[in-house]
């Protein structure tokens, strides 16, 4: 669904992305997983065209997406939740939606029902269905990280990236969000989820790729990884087991 | 002698009609700078193209079928809407995009002070340099209310300006493309995500901000006069108006704008005709030395 072939990618003259390579196959849920400044978030900005690729390719459904700029890319079927989720504080929570939707509503993609799906936001988050009306930028910061969410399923992508859906939230919340990354993954959305939790988001993946320093340091089955002795003293720490 | 309410009423009730048209310009300010954080300081000119070529329209469609003044008024608005967003569109991909994409701080300012200039000058050979008169859709006999007098095209000026207004805010609340503006507004990145091409919304609004300029244009000609010499004093008041009011505020720009031309007249009348545009300028001063973020918005100006 989703193939990447050595990208490289950065910020003027740092480069921050050196000749990466992933692949995320229709209905997986794979995580991309490494400490801070590993160049997690870059990757997928590069993905979603926030940020030009300096080199590299980068293909949907065997279609090169390579150096468009994001709104061809949404077109396309690719959704992303960024970091610090960006919600549009001035519009209402359903706004925020329906701006989800907007590829589908202007016929760049195909309509199916917005209306159903819209329904189907509001079941998955009930929370945001209580504060339907509200302005988005009064939400909580756990509230604003559905609305991310959803706002990117409104897409109805063929892939979706998520951005540490889990960052600054209370561990309740946390808890929250993976169930949900978990009932997506059960209906069959392909992700590419970005996490600093590694053991949460080892749980919950199908394939995983380690980032280390711009490169691929490791990748393998979640269950692999988990269990590989270099992960786990890097990223899940010992108490994990 | 006693101090002559009649005359202030009937300045003030011409200052809200002059306040209009500042706060109609001083919206299309907005518009943009909501999308690009860039303003266009050629917006005079537009209004002044817009009033110009409606009065060309206007004329021509008199010549041509013969229909009263008031018909071919009518008939004239949306040429005239078309000719400012096509004129706002150009303005945006000649002077704008480039300075935007290089991130260029003074960029636009000189691009959009220079297209101002042509369009100025472009005006002065096609309409030549005097002033003329606009035919008045509407009746020039005024109507008394208690004694002041009210022309009808003033009426029409504060009708008009909020009608454009309020269809502005209403499109932007109720349709999907007007949501994907905001949405641009409040976080191009995101917006992008979308899969809106903020590029198109950032030209759309340059589009829309000359349309209320040269709705403005052709709805302020009728009371005064018309010609290539319109805009400058307008678009500079419009300005203060904006500043006054806040860039990011839309009810500001009203208020702003009917402030600003109330003193104008009460200036002009009780002090001297020759200092009419001082106080709007020393308010401006004001506002920007005590409270650089108008007096109803929220963000600061930075760039201007």
């Amino acid at each position: 669904m989703l193939q990447v072939e050595n990208l490289a990618a950065g910020y003027g003259k740092v480069k921050v992305l050196h000749e990466i390579s992933l692949r995320v196959e229709e209905g997986m849920l794979v995580t991309l997983i490494g400490s801070n400044g590993a160049g997690k978030t870059t990757t997928l900005r590069a993905l979603s065209g926030m940020i030009k690729p300096e080199s590299g390719h980068v293909r949907i459904s065997g279609e090169e997406i390579t150096g468009m700029p994001s709104h061809e890319i949404a077109r396309r079927g690719l959704a992303h939740s960024p970091e610090g989720r960006r919600v549009f504080p001035v519009l209402s929570v359903e706004d925020n939606l329906i701006m989800g939707a907007f590829t589908r509503l202007t016929g760049s993609r195909p309509k199916g029902d917005v209306k159903a799906d819209l329904a189907r936001m509001f079941e998955l988050f009930p929370r945001l269905a209580e504060r339907r009306q509200q302005q988005a930028g009064t939400l909580s910061g756990g509230e604003q990280q559905m609305l991310a969410m959803a706002r990117a399923l409104m897409l109805s992508p063929k892939v979706l990236l998520l951005d540490e859906p889990s960052m600054g939230l209370a561990p309740k919340l946390v808890e929250e969000v993976f169930a949900t990354i978990t009932r997506l993954k059960a209906a069959r959305v392909t992700m590419l989820l970005v996490e600093q939790f590694a053991a949460a988001a080892l749980e919950v993946a199908d394939f995983g790729y380690v980032l280390e320093n711009g490169r691929i340091s490791a990748s393998g089955s979640a269950a692999s990884l988990k269990v590989d002795p270099a992960v786990r003293a890097a990223y899940l720490g010992t108490a994990h087991g | 002698m006693s101090f002559d309410y009649l005359t202030l009423a009937q300045l003030v009730v011409s200052g809200i009609s002059v306040g209009m048209i500042y706060g109609v310009i001083a919206f299309g300010y907005q518009l943009t700078f909501a999308t690009s954080s860039t303003l266009n300081f050629g917006q005079g000119e537009a209004l002044m193209l817009g009033s110009v070529f409606g009065y060309t329209v206007v004329t021509q469609i008199g010549l041509y079928f013969g229909l009263p003044i008031l018909w071919s008024y009518i008939l004239m608005l949306p040429f005239v809407l078309a000719f400012g967003m096509l004129q706002g569109a150009v303005v945006e991909r000649l002077g704008v995009r480039r300075a935007i994409k290089t991130k260029s701080e003074a960029g636009w300012i000189m691009a959009t002070i220079a297209l101002g200039i042509i369009f100025k000058n472009l005006a002065e050979n096609i309409w030549g340099r005097d002033t003329f008169p606009f035919p008045s859709p509407l009746s020039d006999n005024a109507i008394q209310v208690m004694g002041v007098r009210i022309l009808p095209m003033e009426l029409l000026i504060v009708f008009g300006a909020i009608a454009l207004m309020a269809a502005i805010e209403l499109f932007n609340r109720r349709s999907i493309y007007g949501k994907a503006v905001v949405a641009t507004a409040a976080d191009i990145g995101a917006a992008g995500l979308m899969g809106v091409n903020t590029a198109q919304v950032i030209t759309f609004s340059y589009a829309l901000s000359s349309m209320t300029a040269a709705f403005a244009g052709v709805l302020v000609a009728p009371v005064t006069l018309t010609g290539a010499g319109l805009g400058g004093a307008l678009g500079l008041k419009a300005f203060a108006v904006a500043i006054i009011g806040g860039l990011t505020s839309g009810i500001g720009v009203v208020v702003g704008g009917v402030l600003l031309g109330i003193t104008d007249r009460l200036t002009g009348y009780y002090i001297s005709s020759g200092y009419q545009d001082v106080p709007g300028l020393v308010i401006l001063l004001l506002v920007l030395s005590f409270k650089p973020s108008g007096l109803f918005g929220r963000r600061a100006i930075k760039k201007v």
